[in-house]
């Protein structure tokens, strides 16, 4: 087993393909422990594949992905372990229809972890507090708005304390209105030293609360600079581009 | 909910509401054409109702005390068949002083199958507890040879005891089957998929009655004989397949259905394979396969009618017995009226059963 480095997640020339299309090309990134990343760009820039591939719901074709000291891909013990500590949080929540919002987020404290009910409850709880619903523990995803879905979604990842948090579009099927409710609970997250990788085209969060802005485009890191230097001085002209389209209106 | 309460009675004040029976004017006298099929479907249903029920209840004869003859000289329907006969038609050629034993494990196979209905027993522990105790007094009873009771062999067995004996086995073998089969068609490597999707394949266009006489002929012909096994268990076995791979198709259909995000969501929790497919996949297929699956065990309790033709003595085959032997012989039509009675309470029963799950679940879910 490799000891864990300094980087919470190293991506090194990374390549991925879909059949015949290129998604990924030779993408490297390094993310520090405690970092905050929002990744943004054009649809089918290959963004989500990126945090898809670092969760391991992707299988690349070549390159390394070294998550908390682990290469990832070689063998089932890093990758159990890897899903152990990174959550994930999916543009359409992907909550469990069938379970209450509390054994939502109680199943995998209990099945994973080995957590006794009670205190995966209390745990549950306590995040639920965090995302500002803990008076909706009882009631099932389909009485929620998506607002509230997503809010519990990711409180359910919480419950599995991961040190590494990855956001795939989190409010790109939300109503304009409960955008800013999902965006504060994601703002206070960030000030409390989670490591987070975001995709998001949500700029004012970028502002606020990334360490460092990515601009992915045809499977490539375009530029990557803190979100001050970004948005006002950017240097490539597929991201002038980009930023002209996504903020004019 | 008190706003709910409010929201609805909104509603109400809002269009004017037709009386009942201005509605019923309209439907069924609205025009001349509708007055003319109206009554006449009133008056042909008035017909054939009263001449069911003279038939049925009036001219009669219900008592086991009257005989063949004097019954067969009766207007109406000779129920006294069944009175006289019903032993045979339950137990078929059970022996007679210990009907009570086959009676009794009926009654337990069928409190099992309702207790099993019930959320409180839907925990893995609870059900398999309920069913291996379920079962085993069942054979117990059945067959006996233990605890003081006279053993009685498999080829004994006979009437509703054992069509029920078939069917809950078959349910109980085929339906972990069917799901273990599911899951090996979805599997990624080809090795288990596509040898598994043949099977189901290949059973599903064979005829059941190619399988049972497959599993009752010739099976004895090529396998030596310490591996045949009772004729019984090889029916049961063969019936299971049968089912599973129908069923694997039904469970099939609703693992697909879902959204590949529920199984994503499971993964990035850390649950492994197992974990995800009981707690997260399977439960959901199941709930969108009800409709299906309620329907294809329907199917399969009628079809255990269809053993009748590898020589087993089920309740279709005991009905036929109650009237074949000569007195009784022109008294089939209620024989048959009784047999069609039992199968209809029992598949009505397991269709309404369907209903309540569904409604539950809608209510459960939104």
């Amino acid at each position: 087993m490799l000891a864990t480095g300094p980087h919470a997640i190293r991506v090194d020339r990374l390549n991925k393909y879909y059949n015949a299309h290129h998604a990924l090309k030779d993408v490297s990134l390094t993310v520090e422990n405690g970092e905050r990343i929002v990744i943004c760009g054009p649809s089918g820039s290959g963004k989500s594949t990126l945090i898809r591939c670092i969760s391991r719901l992707e299988d690349h074709q070549s390159g390394d992905i070294t998550v908390l000291g682990h290469r990832i891909g070689h063998d089932e013990v890093s990758e159990a372990r890897i899903h152990r500590e990174v959550g994930m949080v999916f543009q359409h929540f992907n909550l469990f229809p069938h379970m209450t919002i509390l054994e939502n987020c109680t199943l995998a404290p209990i099945r994973v972890r080995r957590m006794s009910r009670a205190d995966a409850e209390a745990r549950a709880m306590t995040f639920l507090e965090r995302v500002h619903i803990p008076e909706q523990a009882h009631k099932y995803p389909g009485e929620l708005s998506g607002g509230q879905q997503q809010r519990v979604a990711i409180a359910r990842s919480l419950c599995m304390m991961p040190q590494i948090m990855l956001f795939d579009e989190p409010t790109s099927a939300l109503d304009p209105e409960m955008i800013a409710e999902v965006l504060d609970v994601m703002i206070e997250l960030a000030s409390d030293g989670l490591t987070m990788i975001c995709v998001t085209h949500e700029m004012g969060f970028a502002r606020k609360a990334a360490d460092r802005v990515i601009f992915m485009d045809q499977g490539e890191i375009v530029e990557e600079a803190p979100p001050e230097v970004f948005f006002s001085a950017p240097r490539h002209q597929r991201t002038k581009d980009f930023l002209g389209q996504i903020l004019s209106h | 909910m008190a706003d709910t309460m409010l929201h609805t009675s909104d509603v109400s004040m809002g269009p004017p509401r037709q009386g009942a029976l201005e509605k019923f004017r309209a439907d069924y006298f609205g025009r001349p054409s509708d007055v003319i099929l109206t009554l006449g479907g009133t008056a042909l249903l008035v017909y054939i109702g009263w001449h069911l029920f003279q038939w049925a209840i009036l001219d009669a004869a219900f008592s086991a005390d009257v005989g063949a003859k004097a019954c067969e000289a009766k207007a109406g329907a000779c129920w006294s068949v069944i009175a006289a006969r019903w032993r045979l038609m339950f137990f078929g050629l059970y022996p007679y002083e210990e009907h009570w034993r086959s009676g009794l494990a009926c009654a337990i196979a069928i409190g099992v199958g309702i207790l099993s209905c019930v959320p409180y027993f839907w925990t893995a522990r609870r059900l398999t507890v309920t069913w291996v105790l379920g079962f085993a007094a069942f054979v117990v009873l059945m067959r006996g040879g233990v605890f003081g009771l006279s053993e009685v062999t498999e080829e004994q067995w006979g009437g509703l005891s054992l069509t029920i004996f078939i069917f809950a086995a078959v349910a109980l073998i085929g339906m972990p089957l069917s799901i273990l089969l599911a899951l090996m068609r979805r599997s990624s490597t080809p090795f288990v998929s596509v040898p598994v999707g043949l099977l189901i394949d290949t059973v599903r266009s064979l005829p059941l009655i190619t399988i049972l006489f497959t599993v009752a002929v010739v099976v004895p012909i090529l396998v030596p004989s310490w591996l045949q096994g009772e004729k019984l268990y090889r029916v049961i076995a063969g019936m299971a397949l049968f089912f599973a791979a129908y069923q694997a198709e039904i469970i099939r259909s609703g693992i697909q259905s879902l959204s590949s995000g529920q199984d994503e969501a499971g993964r990035t929790l850390g649950l492994t394979y197992w974990q995800r497919m009981i707690y997260i996949v399977l439960p959901q297929a199941f709930r969108r396969a009800l409709p299906p699956t309620i329907n294809q065990m329907v199917i399969t309790f009628k079809e255990t009618s269809l053993i009748i033709i590898v020589g087993l003595f089920e309740f279709l085959a005991s009905g036929n017995a109650a009237y074949g032997s000569g007195e009784w012989a022109f008294a089939y039509v209620e024989v048959y009226v009784f047999i069609a009675f039992v199968y209809f309470v029992f598949v009505f029963s397991l269709s309404r059963y369907g209903a309540y799950l569904e409604r539950r679940m809608r209510i459960a879910q939104h």
